[in-house]
């Protein structure tokens, strides 16, 4: 009785340790890559494997094959690089004229309680229109080119960027700002030392949201009347029913926001240098 | 010893705020001045209105009624003459030690390489040569409170207010930095008023002490601090020191005498 209870504590402790042990080896940046890779194939297998089964439609599915094989036909046709380039221009553009017009609107009105709170009604307003719906009126104004999709995802980002800006600026902290007061700074001073440098958090938070925003506006204006761009494509080829090349499309969004997000990352990483040293080590729980 | 002359008055100042319960009244018909080359403490209860007498002095706040005097003139307030450390350390958490320290000076708009050599020069002074370009998050609180006092005290202010700038350190570090005062204030001859919870820190550096009384805030006493040491730990070892104290204890309503 007593042997037992000897030997299978430390068996089990050792067993413990292995496991630990063996999630340490995958708890890299290279086994977690390993890891979510394996996912991704693993899903595509099933997938493919579904479709030789008969359990998935190819038609109304399409299949990891077709995909493959589209998405090579396309790349090598130039096709599906020229796509996404015009997707990628569209998007961006909309995300930086957005971000900055918004971002420098709401910052702008931190000058004036009055202006602001006479403005605040109207921005509510406009901010509780579902965006997407203005698409048609867009087109209609701004034309089927590259205008009208900037315009879309101008009119998606700049109100997200204005909210969070003025709202920060707001919450800026006023000790900081009667602290510079106290020095003799007059309100440009106050504006730029104390306000605009604590809202920036928040306005390349924003940054992350808008850059989808961004992508949708882009595609949703090539949706609705366009001539070229990776929306265009998806739209052509869902009306086609060749859902392989509507795969390949997404999939190719996909990278791009994906991609898209780690450029952000990147650039909120190094614009906020003393918000690193806070966030560099994670409590452990 | 030459007649002491006025440099700051503050004569019948009343502040009430607007609270839930009506107004509250903070300072009521406050009176009392500061010498040239002075060192008062203002001591009282926790809530009575000391915080409230520094932003009104350094223009963040308008008194209700009162004036102001500054040598001999009536003025609003002292903003831009004021270096006011504020009871949180409230360093600019995106800017360096350099740049905080450099915060005042830029505002003023000198001369940027002349601002930084000045930087250099106190952050030595007061050990922290070697830290410029760290962040404020990465600093001890005894290091972030030396960065606060250098930020207040080179702008050269024409009076330094400061506002229980060292109630959150450990006791040694405490000491070290009232030395650290003291040896600035010598040198670059400042007028200072301090606010403190510490009778210990208020009998040991200043040559005056304001007692207040309790909410609304009005001076029950003011006593001279006859000590005559060259630092904070040496000024402990006085003679006077314990009476000082003890007076003080008593005005503030400290039991210092356990009543069964
Ligand atoms: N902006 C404000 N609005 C309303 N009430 C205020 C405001 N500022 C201060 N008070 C009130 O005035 C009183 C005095 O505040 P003050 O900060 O001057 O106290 P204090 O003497 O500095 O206290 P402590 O020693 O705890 O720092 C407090 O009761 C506080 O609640
Ligand atoms: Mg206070």
């Amino acid at each position: 009785m007593t042997m037992t209870i000897q030997t299978a504590a430390p068996v089990r402790a050792k067993r413990k340790l292995k496991l630990a042990r063996k999630r340490a080896t995958f708890d890299t940046t290279l086994g977690r890559a390993f890891l979510q890779i394996a996912a991704v194939a693993i899903f595509f297998a099933l997938w493919e494997a579904g479709v030789h089964a008969g359990y998935v439609s190819a038609f109304l599915m399409g299949s990891p094959s077709g995909i493959f094989a589209t998405f090579y036909k396309l790349i090598l046709s130039g096709e599906l690089l020229a796509d996404s380039w015009i997707t990628l221009f569209e998007a961006i553009l909309g995300f930086v004229i957005g971000t900055i017009f918004g971002s420098l609107f709401g910052l702008a009105l931190w000058y004036s309680v009055f202006v602001a709170k006479l403005v605040e009604p109207f921005i509510v307003a406009i901010n509780s229109v579902p965006k997407i719906a203005l698409a048609p009126i867009v087109v209609l104004w701004f034309g089927t080119g590259l205008i009208s999709k900037v315009a879309l995802a101008v009119s998606l980002t700049a109100l997200v960027a204005l909210i969070a800006a003025y709202q920060a600026a707001k919450d800026a902290d006023v000790d900081l700002q009667s602290l510079m007061i106290s020095m003799g700074a007059d309100k440009h001073q106050v504006f730029w030392k104390a306000v605009v440098p604590s809202t920036l958090p928040a306005i390349i938070a924003t940054f992350r949201i808008n850059i989808g925003f961004g992508l949708v506006g882009a595609v949703v204006g090539e949706f609705i009347s366009s001539q070229r761009g990776l929306g265009h494509m998806i739209f052509l080829a869902s009306s086609l029913y060749d859902l392989n090349s509507v795969w390949v499309g997404l999939f190719t969004l996909m990278i791009l926001g994906f991609v898209l997000y780690y450029v952000i990352d990147i650039i909120e990483r190094t614009s906020l240098p003393w918000k690193q040293a806070t966030t560099s080590h994670q409590i452990q729980v | 010893m030459p007649p002491k002359q006025v440099q700051l008055s503050v004569a019948n100042v009343s502040k009430s705020f607007a609270g839930k319960n009506g107004d509250v009244n903070v300072l009521d018909d406050l009176s009392f001045s500061i010498n040239e080359s002075d060192f008062v403490s203002i001591i009282g209860p926790s809530g009575c209105g000391k915080t409230t007498i520094f932003n009104i002095i350094a223009g963040l706040l308008e008194p209700d009624s009162g004036t102001i005097t500054y040598r001999g003139q009536e003025i609003d307030s002292l903003r831009g003459r004021v270096g006011y450390m504020m009871q949180k350390d409230l360093l600019f958490p995106w800017r360096t030690v350099l740049g905080n320290v450099l915060l005042g000076l830029e505002t003023r708009g000198v001369d940027a390489r002349e601002a930084e050599a000045k930087a250099h020069e106190y952050l030595k002074q007061f050990g922290l040569a070697g830290f410029e370009n760290a962040y404020p998050k990465t600093l001890s609180g005894g290091m972030r409170q030396r960065v606060a006092l250098i930020r207040t005290l080179i702008m050269d202010p024409d009076i330094p207010l400061l506002d229980e700038p060292f109630s959150a350190l450990d006791y040694q570090t405490r000491l070290y930095l009232e030395g650290v005062l003291k040896d600035a204030v010598q040198t670059y001859k400042k007028t200072v008023i301090l606010v403190t919870h510490d009778i210990d820190e208020a009998v040991a550096l200043s040559k005056r002490v304001v007692v207040l009384s309790g909410r609304p805030a009005r001076v029950k006493v003011v006593h001279e601090i006859d000590i005559d040491a060259t630092s904070p730990v040496t000024a402990r070892n006085d003679a006077n020191f314990a009476t000082y104290f003890k007076t003080l204890c008593a005005e503030l309503d400290i039991q210092t005498e356990k009543t069964a």
